[in-house]
């Protein structure tokens, strides 16, 4: 869940048992203090009244009957409550009492004076009102403060994890983490910085690396083919010769092709063909097709083409090169003389069907590198490796399929 | 026709001045940028080929001062870093054409030929080599003056061949001409022998000796004698 909805549900809980606990006690003080507030002039309005009758030897005039009443009988000598009809509010309204007696004349009279506590009642009441008001807009308060801090406080936070989500390590742009006050943030904002530089460092030396290493490779690479092409001009060179001449020949060329396909391979990871430019696909399926003619000819193959729906896609000239040409010479490559061979484009698909060996183990092992199903053969078995790099590359999908039902093998490209 | 070889690794260069030489170009050769620098403001050459990295600046430089100078020389850039973005810069640059390292000798040759080809002659240009004569411009074949009728690889194979008369030119290499990168399927070797005996027999039915021989094991050479 959310940051903000767990702080929430914390501060909610200790706003919640506080006033629970405010509002039980504030109820509580405030009704004992009003209650000992009327008690309190009871008390001192029997004193007072005592000592004005003792001084006047009179007894004092009842005004109002429900706050004074004098009477023979005896009463309890207590504070009291009571319940009385009250004319001016017209409901029985409760009534804290006090009785006590004096002597006068030689007769004992008792009086009872009362309070309305209508009055506090109603302070208590506000008071709760008010209370209650003041803990719904502190809670209200809160949330809120919490939505705007979570927008403010939050948003270099979100600022960096959007510049995270745009980084990328192969362009040189490096990353930019926008300053903040917020302590927490400039650390994590410091070592992201770092981590990225670090990244982006080690690529570079990566990158550099396989670029020395192809470069360098390639030197004594030619210089092997270009020296034994000059030993093959030689008019005395002796018959025994031609044989070992023919095999380092052939050898070197091979090594010059995995040198080339690997050289590819690392140069497509490291995302050194990052330039795309829009590939009518349709159009260089059939171009390469018919390049390979002389091949599909000789192992008399029926080709079909149909590559009307048009296949459009961004990529670098090269890898839309290589990818096509890699699948169309797999196919071709491993198909059985008068084999099939089908070439077809549809929505954001290509799909190259071809009649070949039976496969015992998942057909997608072979798009692994250096994974052949003829082992013994010479190429380097880094075809599909390449067409399953430069898929990845680009997002697209490759599957390898086999049908043992009718022993046809599938690649599927999905744009 | 004169070449100037910029290269800095010597046992690529003393190959390469191997091979133009017997092709029949007069060669000089350059092994860092100064030297050559020095050699193009001196001199004039038909053709320049130009390494891309040479120890003490870019080839890149070269081409560009040979384009400032408005010099008439081809521009063939052999490079070891096979990059599409060099490959694009030099083009854009106005050199000729782009190979990269390893490239088979009878490949560059052709390639040389075909630059200075190019560049001397504009309009009619023609090949003698023994009865035949070869007018490129027009994909035409002439043995003892009649046309002879070849396929689009018989020609190309034809015309490589002509490119480096009396040199050995290995089945890779030529198959690697005409296919480029399919070169390597399994059956492009049993075609160049196949196309080769085509246009043989269409050559013999011509009337032409039989220049192309077999070097047995090696290869096939244009024997102009």
């Amino acid at each position: 869940m959310k940051l903000l909805t767990k702080t929430n549900r914390y501060y909610l809980v200790l706003v919640a048992a506080l006033f629970v606990v405010g509002a039980v006690g504030l109820y509580q003080g405030t009704q004992w203090a009003l209650a000992h507030e009327v008690d309190e002039q009871l008390v001192y309005h029997r004193d007072y009244l005592t000592q004005h009758i003792q001084r006047t030897q009179a007894l004092p005039s009842v005004t109002n009957p429900n706050e004074l009443s004098i009477g023979r009988r005896p009463q309890p000598i207590t504070l009291g409550d009571t319940l009385l009809y009250d004319p001016v509010e017209r409901t029985e309204v409760p009534f804290r009492t006090i009785s006590f007696a004096v002597e006068l004349g030689g007769q004992r009279h008792w009086l009872t004076l009362r309070k309305s506590l209508i009055e506090t009642k109603e302070a208590l009441a506000v008071s709760s009102g008010l209370m209650l008001g003041m803990l719904a807009l502190m809670v209200v308060g809160v949330l809120l403060l919490n939505r705007w801090l979570s927008n403010r406080l939050w948003a270099p936070f979100r600022r960096t994890l959007a510049a995270l989500r745009t980084y990328e390590l192969t362009r040189p742009q490096a990353l930019v983490l926008p300053a903040t006050p917020i302590d927490e943030f400039s650390e994590l904002n410091q070592a992201v910085a770092q981590l990225a530089e670090r990244a982006a460092s080690d690529y570079r030396v990566l990158k550099e690396f396989t670029e020395n290493v192809a470069h360098e490779t390639r030197t004594p690479l030619a210089i092997m083919q270009a020296k034994l092409e000059q030993l093959m001009q030689l008019d005395g060179l002796p018959p025994a010769a031609t044989s070992p001449v023919r095999e380092l020949y052939q050898a070197t060329l091979r090594l010059s092709r995995l040198h080339q396909a690997l050289t590819l391979l690392s140069k497509i990871e490291n995302r050194q063909f990052a330039s795309a430019v829009p590939v009518q696909l349709h159009e260089l399926v059939a171009e390469k097709l018919g390049q390979l003619q002389d091949f599909t000819e000789a192992k008399r193959l029926k080709v079909r083409l149909s590559a009307t729906v048009p296949l459009h896609a961004q990529m670098h000239p090269v890898l839309a090169d290589s990818l096509v040409n890699n699948l169309l010479q797999n196919a071709i490559k491993h198909n059985y003389p008068g084999g099939r061979l089908w070439v077809r484009t549809s929505r954001g698909e290509l799909e190259i069907t071809n009649t070949g060996q039976p496969l015992d183990f998942d057909p997608m092992l072979l798009l692994e590198r250096f994974r052949k199903h003829n082992a013994a053969s010479d190429s380097p078995g880094l075809g599909l490796a390449i067409a399953h790099q430069i898929c990845a590359f680009y997002g697209f999908r490759l599957r390898y399929s086999f049908s043992r039902t009718d022993g046809l093998h599938t690649l599927r490209v999905q744009l | 026709m004169k070449v100037l070889i910029v290269e800095d690794e010597a046992p690529l260069r003393t190959s390469l001045l191997n091979c133009l030489r017997q092709d029949g170009y007069v060669c000089e050769t350059a092994e860092n940028y100064r030297h050559a620098h020095t050699k193009i403001k001196l001199y004039q050459y038909d053709c320049v080929l130009v390494d891309l990295t040479l120890p003490d600046g870019n080839g890149l430089d070269l081409v560009r001062t040979l384009k400032a100078d408005q010099s008439p020389a081809g521009v063939l850039i052999i490079s070891a870093r096979d990059s599409l973005d060099d490959k694009i810069a030099g083009l854009d640059l106005g050199a000729d054409d782009y190979l990269p390292k390893p490239f088979h000798l009878a490949e560059l040759s052709a390639r040389v030929r075909a630059i200075i080809r190019r560049r001397q002659f504009q309009g009619q240009h023609h090949i003698i080599f023994r009865d035949l004569v070869l007018f490129p411009d027009q994909n035409l074949v002439l043995v003892h003056d009649k046309p002879l009728n070849l396929t689009r690889k018989e020609y190309d194979l034809l015309l490589f061949l002509l490119a480096s008369p009396n040199r050995v030119l290995t089945k890779e290499a030529i198959a690697e001409h005409i296919w480029g990168d399919a070169a390597d399927m399994a059956d492009s070797l049993d075609f160049i022998y196949s196309h080769l005996k085509n246009l043989r027999k269409k050559l013999q039915e011509a009337g032409a000796d039989n220049y192309i021989r077999t070097i047995y094991g090696l290869g096939y050479k244009l024997a102009s004698g």
